[in-house]
């Protein structure tokens, strides 16, 4: 039986179950239908006859159920008293045994798994909004999931422990996100969770398995190649593998991006603070910007991680000692690592006392944790960033004392997160990777300065993104067909004072294949034209009426509210024009 | 100040007052609504009517609709009242003069909501 046919096999196990106690009931009810058309009794009129089939059917009917109905059509004669004890004990236990059956077949977890799969996908099938399917709900996935039900996104969830399932069914997220216990391995489970739907978007892989997301992605570029495919891989060669697909293919490594993004905040702690208001975290706010100090750094950790915040931190110059207790065989290490577990002995003896900087970046929380309170039992003031990779632990390093906690999970979830909600914030980030760390180019500090007049400090920004479409901004576009211009600083303005602007800021403005970071608010529109903002909640709104409002616009652009009604104009217009004839030349 | 925003508020308010000027009374005596007041909402209706013409905005369009709806009764009131006048026999009974306050009093609602509408789009755009 295949899986693809699963409302069949829902069918095929109802008729193999109930096979035998069907026969049951039929074999009795028809032995006790004859005996009934056989054995006379007596009628009203005291004739000898026996029960019609339509009467001895009604009768059984209502005792072999137990129902107990008591209208009986005459007074029945001894022989047929007899045959109703006989038929009423053999019926009921047919019936038992039916029932029994029906209830054991409800039991049975392969029928149930067979009714889930036809449930998700009759509606997966029904779904109209476009859709993301997500396979794996594990920490990632379900960030993920969080994330998109908040930008208000739809996803399908494949998991193949039922546990997760369970877990997926009991958060409250305000859109529909349907999950369905199954192994992404199998095409054919892709395929109900809608992958050849034509408003499936993207397939997001974290199976944990390497070998399961290179097949899904190959799945999805065999069978819906318009599918946007993000994966989550640690392994270079899987990565190899997955590049060579072509097609709208993204690979999120959380080590390489959490490396990455490490290495830039200790580089310049404006982009940590920046990511973090940006993707909303509650306590974040644009005037915490740790100094990360430049002195000697302890590293404890080697590995995948460890190296890259290694090299990143030598090549700004900045000393480090490094702790490992397994470094990788044959692999060119540092020679003055410290190959030993980081016990506050031998993180004495690397100097934390002098030092000015810790990681703690080993794949164990416990150890990671362990290490910042030695640490901090010796040099109270150390810098610390920890690695945090369990979200359960949060508590623990909420009272560890470390100045940045990175957790690989929330990394990669809001990487996936941009890559599927806000594509052009991804040339946003790169361009603020590749400020001048130093601020010599003024990149960054500008950018504070104009996020904190304009949109504020505080914490939870909206970021959002308007397209200039016929549907989004009907006031603009007549006036580019007309040939106008409509410049960007024209319809991010108040709309009660013209001189004040929107609380706002344009990050990303994207025309066909160009993108344009921190777009001059003198840029004129384009008809297709994609912004990217970050904003205050109230903004979203009135940009929305500014774009639908000829009014409104007409008076941002000009400063004038010319009569709208035909007589005013009409009247207006023709005052207008005496004054001009009247005007000396 | 705008000075199409100054004659537009004149006369829609204008409007409504007169509405309701013409309602005060008795609903039924015809010597409590007088025939030149009616004549008065009528034409300051029609006017209002005119000048919401012309707004493509959607505040515009709902502006229009409740003048259109004034005027659809107020002049269903005129025909009923010239009706009764000029050609039933019975002249104008207290009967017909309710039908024709009531007709009015369903035009004040429709202007009520003009003159809200205007007020809150104002607010709104504190300026």
């Amino acid at each position: 039986m295949q899986d693809s046919a699963a409302p069949d096999r829902v069918t095929f196990i109802v008729l193999r179950y109930m096979r035998r106690p069907i026969l049951a009931l039929v074999t009795v009810y028809a032995i006790s239908m004859v005996g009934w058309v056989v054995i006379p009794g007596t009628t009203v009129h005291g004739e000898q006859e026996p029960m019609s089939f339509f009467h001895a059917f009604y009768f059984l009917t209502y005792t072999a159920t137990t129902t107990g109905f008591g209208e009986i059509p005459y007074q029945f004669s001894d022989g047929q008293r007899m045959w109703s004890i006989v038929s009423l004990y053999v019926g009921v236990v047919a019936w038992l045994y039916a029932v029994g059956s029906i209830i054991r077949l409800l039991q049975n977890p392969h029928f149930r798994q067979a009714m889930a799969t036809r449930r998700f996908a009759r509606f997966v099938t029904r779904m109209h909004q476009p859709f993301v399917i997500i396979c794996g709900f594990g920490n990632t996935g379900s960030l993920v999931a969080r994330g998109l039900s908040d930008a208000g996104m739809t996803a399908v969830v494949l998991d193949p422990d039922q546990d997760r399932i369970n877990a997926l069914q009991l958060r409250d997220y305000r859109v529909a996100m349907p999950g369905l216990c199954a192994n992404a391995r199998v095409p054919a489970h892709l395929v109900q969770a809608g992958l050849t739907h034509p408003a499936c978007r993207a397939v997001v892989a974290l199976t944990g398995d390497e070998e399961v997301n290179l097949k899904i992605a190959v799945a999805t570029r065999l069978l819906n190649p318009q599918a946007q495919v993000i994966i989550q891989s640690t392994s270079q060669v899987h990565e190899e593998a997955i590049a060579t697909l072509g097609g709208d293919v993204h690979i999120v490594d959380p080590f390489k991006t959490y490396a990455g993004y490490l290495a830039a905040t200790i580089d310049n702690p404006r982009i940590h603070v920046l990511n973090r208001w940006l993707v909303g975290d509650p306590d974040a706010t644009l005037d915490q910007v740790p100094s990360t100090p430049r002195g000697k750094w302890i590293l404890c950790g080697y590995g995948r991680m460890g190296r890259r915040i290694d090299e990143s931190l030598r090549s700004q110059g900045i000393e480090t000692t490094i702790i490992e207790p397994e470094p990788p065989e044959g692999e060119e290490t540092p020679p003055d690592m410290i190959v030993s577990r980081a016990t506050q002995a031998v993180l004495d003896e690397a100097g934390v006392k002098s030092a000015d900087g810790l990681v703690a970046a080993t794949d164990d929380d416990a150890y990671n944790l362990g290490i910042l309170l030695n640490a901090h039992a010796l040099n109270p003031g150390i810098f610390a960033i920890a690695r945090q990779d369990l979200h359960m632990n949060e508590e623990l390093y909420a009272r560890a004392g470390a100045q940045l906690i990175m957790q690989p999970s929330l990394v990669s979830a809001r990487r996936i997160l941009f890559l599927l909600i806000a594509p052009a914030l991804k040339s946003f980030f790169e361009r603020v990777r590749d400020a001048r760390l130093d601020d010599a180019d003024g990149f960054l500090p500008g950018l504070f300065d104009e996020l904190r007049t304009v949109v504020g400090s505080q914490a939870s920004p909206r970021v959002w993104t308007v397209e200039l479409t016929q549907a989004a901004a009907p006031a603009v576009l007549p006036v580019l067909e007309r040939g106008g211009t409509v410049r960007l600083a024209d319809v991010l303005k108040e709309p009660g004072d013209r001189d004040r602007r929107l609380p706002c800021v344009p990050l990303v403005l994207c025309r066909g294949d160009t993108v344009q970071v921190m777009p001059d608010l003198a840029t004129p529109l384009h008809a297709g034209d994609q912004i990217l903002l970050c904003g205050r909640e109230r903004a979203v709104g009135l940009l929305d009426a500014t774009l639908a409002n000829e009014y409104t616009l007409g008076y941002f652009m000009t400063g004038a509210e010319p009569p709208r009604g035909y007589v005013m104009r009409w009247l207006l217009g023709r005052r207008g024009t005496d004054r001009v004839k009247g005007t000396p030349a | 100040m705008n000075i199409e925003k100054i004659v537009f508020g004149f006369f829609v308010l204008l409007a409504l007052t007169l509405n309701f000027s013409f309602m005060v009374g008795e609903v039924d005596n015809p010597a409590h609504h007088h025939v030149i007041e009616f004549f008065l909402v009528v034409i300051v209706n029609i006017i209002v009517t005119g000048l919401k013409l012309g707004d493509r905005s959607q505040i515009g369009a709902l502006l229009l609709a409740t003048s259109l709806v004034a005027d659809l009764e107020l002049v269903a009131a005129a025909i009923i009242w010239t009706f009764a006048v000029h050609v039933s026999e019975t002249g104008m009974t207290p009967e017909t003069m309710v039908i024709i306050v009531s007709l009015a009093g369903g035009a004040l609602i429709a202007n009520v909501v003009s003159v809200l509408v205007i007020v809150a789009e104002t607010l709104m755009l504190r300026r």
